[in-house]
């Protein structure tokens, strides 16, 4: 046999064992999955299997072996969590809405409530040879005795035969004997779950020593969808999640359901939100774009100067500018909030010696813009630095030759040769970060809060407020979080950064097709 | 090969998110608290075992994270049997159905300082068993402040005395203007503002809002004469103000238990003081309470209650926690115990005058449009009247009480 096919064979059998092996361990978990009716992991796991089987299987799916490794992490970072969230923008989950509406009818049907002067019982557990259980009671008001071998409580009397005593105590009850306190202990598990009957009472277990006779708080009742309390009498229907009265009383907690577009209506019909919400717009874009340019512009000039061959040091003054990207943004974030504090910050207290005044930081809208854009420029030049300075590399040396050659002055050399060369590379990372900074919640959120508060405009957003914070502060800074609402807002925003992106990507396009000969 | 290999580590990865570990397990007590008291709780975890031979398991979590993880993981099945946590956090996790009360507190709450069961009550049912209590007070420099004040007026003719900003010396300071609405707290109540007022059931009824009540106003009042007055710079935060209280430069300053360990780690000769009075009537902190509660996802509700009376209900189990966190016990028999210390004695009179902080989701909006109004009348942009009434109808309508 000649080598290739023996070759082709022990892969072939090592395919057949592992792919064998896979389905023999999914079909397992499958079972588990269907036993325990968890119906979406076990169709996930289903699919999944099948789809390995026919990828590896299937001549025509040959090609879908090289690009199933990278869609599978695509689909569950990616595709999932993005899934999941437009999803939720349609539910009302959030708090007072967290669980399942069965969760929630078990939650009121398990309520139990002792009424006034409620009957007492101290107690004595026993168990016989098989396990069973039985529950001798005593009432703590007349001392009637009560023995419990299933779940009724029979009344019993003192003398009872199957009774045997020690002294005063009762040890053994026929085949059952007495269980110590340690015991009991161990079986509060189950106690706590045991109901009681004696005629329309039922008496449960109040603590390690006492059961006590309850009565049930709710009933549910399934053919006609509602809650009744059992005390007054009055009817809870579920509206939108929550059981409510005819008169309009709530029920907590509510359950998790489907609200349809209700929330876009919320963001849409609220003034709160619509209000102010073209004037974050409006800062959201001029802080994205003023951040692009004066990152890209600083970043731009030093990566032209560290690249002159003539400067000596390069390497030392390109460690030390990288230096910023290499600290963790929170920190540089918090330390400049303290060099720039108004009264006690180092930037205010030179300005104030040299020249005698002091700039309101973060006390002014204007201002606070100013110093978010000064941090921001911090932070993100040396990433347009290292950017640049590899785009710079990638130029053609001649084309400065035969410019220079051509009387071409450094001005022109750089409006006319490296910009729109370095653009070419540079400019889908421009994007890149016109996104990031649109979304940039660190920076305003760890800086300035979104403050300073516009004065008398009563609503969350502040003066430098973006998108992203302006959401984070609806969504949480109402009455607990409100994930629906607030996923359908950042839905709102990847249309408006889709859209934006989309137009960039045209636009950066049409510059590459214009400088496509180079 | 190596492709197929990725294949299947993938899946696998999948399949096994399945998995849950924490889980509040029939017959085995499972307890999630913080670092600082794991610890303890881990060791009477296994005293609790040796005595019934139900085992327990303490799992660590970040303190903040305790409530985040809870709301998850208890509706799915994956949540623990006992939490620790502040008051606070009642409000919200009692309208996710996730809290059952402790009927045996309602019997031993004689054993507690009062306000700390208060603060643990919802409706007419106890949520937590508290095991310590915090509020703020005045913190002051023994070399620069000999004798502390005991009224406001003359806390202002000490901070007057001993203010000069040329010679970088403070006489007292706030970090109120950062904005920080919780320690702007006492001066609202000082003249009997206040925050939610109470319904018909003694519930905090979050459409009762009291921030541009007159006394709250009247409040606003002193805080801006603070800044007017340059008593206290508008630009001073928390560092800034412990961090030049450590430098010794400064007498007095409004703040917790907190910032004592740095106090002491510096040296400063510190002394603790109740809360000053404003024209005879007292000024009245937040009070903060942490404690145990039972989740109501919980397969082990009876043992954990059990295991809250028999083992955490106990003297020498508080005093273990006062050990490894020195703030106050909320159990009264522990903190007899310790109440000879001078420190515990005054953070116990500023608790004493202290109204628990407010427990409803509702206080979210609050916090946000109080911090905004301080800001504003701060920086002098409005005065103290208009921007707490555009404060208190901002909550109003985002609370929907219009």
């Amino acid at each position: 046999m000649p080598a290739p096919t023996c070759i082709v064979m022990i892969a072939r059998l090592g395919k057949i064992i592992v792919l064998g092996t896979t389905d023999a361990i999914g079909v397992w978990a499958a079972v588990g999955l269907f036993s325990s009716r968890s119906w979406a992991p076990l169709t996930c796991l289903l699919a999944g299997l099948g789809v390995l089987n026919f990828v590896l299987l299937s001549k025509r799916a040959y090609p879908l072996r090289y690009i199933l490794p990278g869609l599978i992490p695509f689909a569950l970072m990616v595709a999932y969590p993005i899934i999941y969230n437009m999803s939720i923008a349609f539910t009302n989950y959030g708090t007072g809405n967290r669980l399942t509406k069965d969760q929630v009818i078990a939650h009121f049907e398990n309520m139990y409530y002792l009424p006034e002067g409620s009957e007492r019982f101290a107690y004595q557990a026993f168990r016989d040879a098989d396990g069973n259980l039985a529950l001798l009671l005593v009432s703590k008001d007349g001392g009637e005795l009560y023995l419990a071998l299933d779940e009724v409580l029979r009344p019993v009397d003192a003398g009872d035969p199957r009774f045997v005593y020690e002294g005063e105590e009762i040890v053994r009850i026929d085949g059952y004997h007495q269980l110590s306190r340690r015991e009991v202990v161990r079986l509060l598990g189950k106690l706590q779950g045991v109901s009681l009957r004696r005629g329309e009472d039922t008496i449960r277990l109040v603590s390690l020593n006492e059961f006590a006779v309850y009565r049930r708080s709710y009933r549910y009742d399934q053919e006609r969808d509602v809650l009744v309390d059992l005390r007054t009498g009055v009817e809870y229907t579920p509206v939108q999640g929550t059981f409510t009265s005819p008169t309009g009383e709530t029920l907590q907690p509510g359950f998790v359901t489907w609200v349809g577009f209700q929330n876009f209506f919320d963001i849409i019909t609220n003034p709160r939100v619509t209000g102010p919400f073209f004037r974050v717009f409006r800062w959201t874009f001029l802080w994205a774009l003023l951040s692009v340019v004066s990152t890209f512009a600083l970043g731009l000039g030093l990566a032209i100067l560290l690249n002159d061959p003539y400067l000596e040091l390069r390497h030392v003054y390109r460690t030390i500018l990288i230096l910023p990207y290499a600290i963790p943004g929170f920190i540089s974030i918090m330390v400049w909030a303290g060099l720039l504090n108004v009264d006690f910050g180092v930037v205010n207290r030179i300005l104030r010696s040299l020249v005698g005044v002091t700039i309101p930081w973060f006390h002014d809208g204007f201002w606070a813009k100013v110093g978010l854009l000064l941090v921001n420029l911090w932070l993100g030049y040396p990433y347009m630095m290292i950017v640049s300075l590899g785009a710079l590399q990638s130029i053609p040396q001649e084309l400065y030759e035969a410019a220079r050659v051509d009387g071409a002055n450094r001005w022109q050399r750089f409006w006319k040769i490296t910009l729109p060369l370095l653009l070419i590379s540079v400019a889908p990372l421009l994007v890149g970060s016109f996104a990031f900074n649109f979304n940039n919640f660190n920076v305003i959120y760890l800086l300035t809060g979104g403050g300073p508060p516009i004065p008398g405009a009563q609503t969350l957003a502040g003066q430098t407020d973006i998108l992203i914070s302006y959401t984070y502060k609806l969504a949480f800074g109402g009455a607990g979080a409100q994930y629906g609402f607030a996923s359908a807002i950042s839905l709102i925003i990847f249309l408006i950064i889709g859209t934006i992106s989309a137009l960039n990507f045209r636009f950066t396009r049409r510059l590459e097709q214009m400088s496509g000969g180079l | 090969m190596k492709r197929y290999l990725v294949v299947l580590v993938g899946l696998g990865v999948l399949f096994g998110l399945g998995g849950a570990v924490w889980a509040s397990k029939p017959g085995v007590l499972t307890i999630w608290a913080d670092d600082t008291r794991a610890p303890i709780l881990a060791e009477l975890g296994e005293r609790f075992s040796a005595e019934y031979g139900i085992p327990v398991e303490v799992h660590e979590l970040p303190f903040g994270d305790i409530r985040d993880k809870l709301v998850i993981a208890a509706p799915a099945g994956e949540g623990p049997d006992i939490i620790i946590g502040p008051h606070d956090w009642i409000g919200e996790l009692i309208a996710d159905g996730l809290l059952e009360p402790i009927p045996f507190l309602e019997e031993k709450k004689d054993q507690f300082v009062p306000v700390s069961i208060e603060a643990f009550t919802w409706g007419e049912k106890i949520y937590g068993l508290p095991y310590l209590t915090e509020a703020i007070g005045i913190i002051y420099n023994k070399d620069l402040v000999p004798q502390p004040p005991r009224t406001y007026t003359e806390l202002i003719a000490i901070a007057s005395a001993l203010t000069d900003p040329e010679a970088g010396r403070y006489g007292f300071l706030t970090h109120v203007p950062q904005p920080d609405p919780y320690h702007s707290f006492p001066f609202l109540t000082a003249f009997g503002g206040y925050i939610f007022g109470l319904d018909e059931e003694g519930v905090l009824d979050p459409c009762d809002i009291g921030l541009d009540s007159e006394g709250a106003i009247m409040g606003a009042h002193l805080i801006l004469e603070l800044i007017t007055s340059g008593l206290v710079p508008a630009g001073t935060d928390y560092g800034v103000m412990t961090g030049l209280f450590n430098e010794g430069v400064v007498g007095m300053i409004l703040t917790g238990p907190w910032a004592v360990a740095d106090i002491r780690a510096a040296g400063i000769p510190y002394g603790i003081a109740v809360l000053p009075t404003v024209a005879g009537r007292p000024m009245r902190p937040f009070l903060g309470v942490h404690g145990f509660m039972v989740s109501a996802f919980s397969a082990n509700k009876a043992l954990a209650m059990l295991f809250l009376e028999e083992f955490i209900a106990t003297r020498d189990t508080m005093l273990a926690l006062y050990e490894a966190d020195p703030r106050n016990p909320a159990f009264l028999p522990a903190l007899e115990v310790v109440s000879a210390e001078p420190d515990v004695a005054a953070w116990a009179a500023n608790a004493a005058l202290g109204i628990p902080m407010p427990a409803i989701p509702e206080m979210a909006a609050v916090w946000a449009a109080w911090g905004d109004a301080i800001k504003l009348i701060v920086t002098q942009e409005m005065t103290p009247e208009d921007a707490l009434r555009a404060a208190a109808d901002h909550i109003r309508e985002l609370i929907g009480c219009k």
